[in-house]
């Protein structure tokens, strides 16, 4: 368990806890003008500026020497921040954990609250100009997004039903997307996304930068050696570069410390080869998220 | 090794002044593998409409990532992007 599960889980993983997807929660937090607010800026959040500087060019000043450490310490605050006076252009406190797809799917089963939508990808449509509704946002965020016209999927419903839902996520695993879970502000949840690197802005932040965006899941994958068949499926799946075959053994190898957990490798295997561990009980990647 | 510079005329690109619409075009975003560009809102708008064509805008953000194959470049149908180091 990371430290948002410490501070957010009542006991347990900080997304399986009830409280943190309730209306009540919401309205207490008073978060309908801070999603407005973000929503409908989104897409300036790369050009804002941290600390007076342009983030135009991010990973040459994360690279300078003083100011560098600055910013990176700036920015960290801004992605986990839960001040009550953070900035929604900015999109203080929303970050977010990979999970495997049976966790998610519990997610859209019990948790999250009504009503359900799907909706374009921003960080698609930003960054690849692609239209993908592959986004399921829900609660107190769908009404908020459902206001505007450019996220909205042309000639399909929005709403969707738990089962609906569940089935959109199936989909999106199929096609090699990596499901991810938001606070959209820490600590109220309201979002499932279907990441794909390098277009996904937190896994960007995260992977090339090394910004707490995006945690690891809770889990890393194991592979069975004297299961694996060789077949080398499942090396198509990872987004992280972190399993490859190995010509001298006959079967593949995974990089605990590059694995994001994410079960995209195991879901393929017909071998029942890959299982997923908690992260915990491997010492080499205990604490790493 | 020396930065990367990007650099997007904007009387081409983006309808502010009369260039075309980056939303019908976006093919830069779409060649680039390193998803280098975001396309966004021009900054200072937020009181106008973000549906407005006007403020739409191609930003090269992430220089550090660029690989310099010159797919952009290459792509672009109204010459709009140097890409120089
Ligand atoms: S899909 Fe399964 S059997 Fe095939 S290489 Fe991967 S782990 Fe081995
Ligand atoms: S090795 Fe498997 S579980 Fe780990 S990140 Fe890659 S696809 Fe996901
Ligand atoms: S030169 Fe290549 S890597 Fe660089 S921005 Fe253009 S398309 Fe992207
Ligand atoms: S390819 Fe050229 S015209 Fe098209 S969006 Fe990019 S910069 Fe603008």
């Amino acid at each position: 368990m990371c430290k948002w599960c410490m501070k957010h889980g009542a006991g347990g993983k900080w997304y399986l806890n009830a409280r943190n997807y309730s209306n009540e929660l919401a309205e207490s937090m008073n978060l309908r003008a801070y999603l407005e607010e973000q929503w409908r800026n989104f897409e300036q959040v790369y050009i804002r500026k941290i600390m007076g500087i342009s983030s135009i060019g991010l990973g040459y000043k994360l690279r300078m020497p003083i100011i560098g450490r600055l910013i990176r310490w700036s920015v960290e605050r801004m992605i986990h921040s839960e001040s009550p006076n953070r900035n929604p252009v900015r999109a203080d406190g929303h970050f977010g954990q990979v999970i495997p797809i049976e966790e998610a799917e519990l997610i859209m089963t019990n948790l999250a609250a009504e009503p359900i939508i799907k909706n374009y990808c921003m960080c698609r449509m930003m960054q690849k100009g692609v239209k993908d509704s592959c986004c399921i946002n829900f609660g107190l965020l769908s009404g908020v997004i459902e206001k505007l016209p450019r996220f909205i999927p042309e000639n399909t419903k929005v709403r969707m039903t738990r089962e609906e839902a569940v089935e959109a996520l199936e989909e999106q695993n199929k096609k090699g997307r990596v499901s991810t879970v938001w606070f959209q502000p820490v600590p109220y949840i309201n979002a499932i996304c279907s990441c794909e690197v390098p277009q996904c802005g937190g896994l960007r932040l995260r992977m090339d930068y090394g910004l707490y965006t995006v945690y690891k899941a809770e889990y890393v994958a194991r592979v069975d050696p004297d299961l694996c068949q060789g077949c080398k499926v499942c090396v198509a799946r990872c987004q992280f570069g972190a399993i490859w075959f190995s010509p001298t053994l006959g079967r593949v190898i995974i990089d605990l410390k590059k694995c994001f957990g994410c079960g995209l490798c195991r879901d393929v295997c017909r071998y029942n080869a890959i299982r997923l561990v908690p992260r915990d009980e491997v010492p080499g990647v205990r604490g790493e998220y | 090794m020396d930065k990367t510079k990007i650099k997007i005329d904007y009387s081409r690109c983006g309808n502010a002044t009369g260039g075309i619409d980056p939303r019908t075009c976006s093919k830069c975003l779409f060649v680039c593998d390193p998803a280098v560009f975001v396309r966004h809102p021009a900054i200072g708008v937020e009181e106008e409409s973000p549906n407005d064509p006007k403020y739409w805008q191609v930003t090269a953000v992430w220089l550090d990532l660029c690989i310099r194959c010159g797919k952009c470049v290459e792509v672009c149908p109204q010459k709009a992007i140097t890409v120089s180091w």
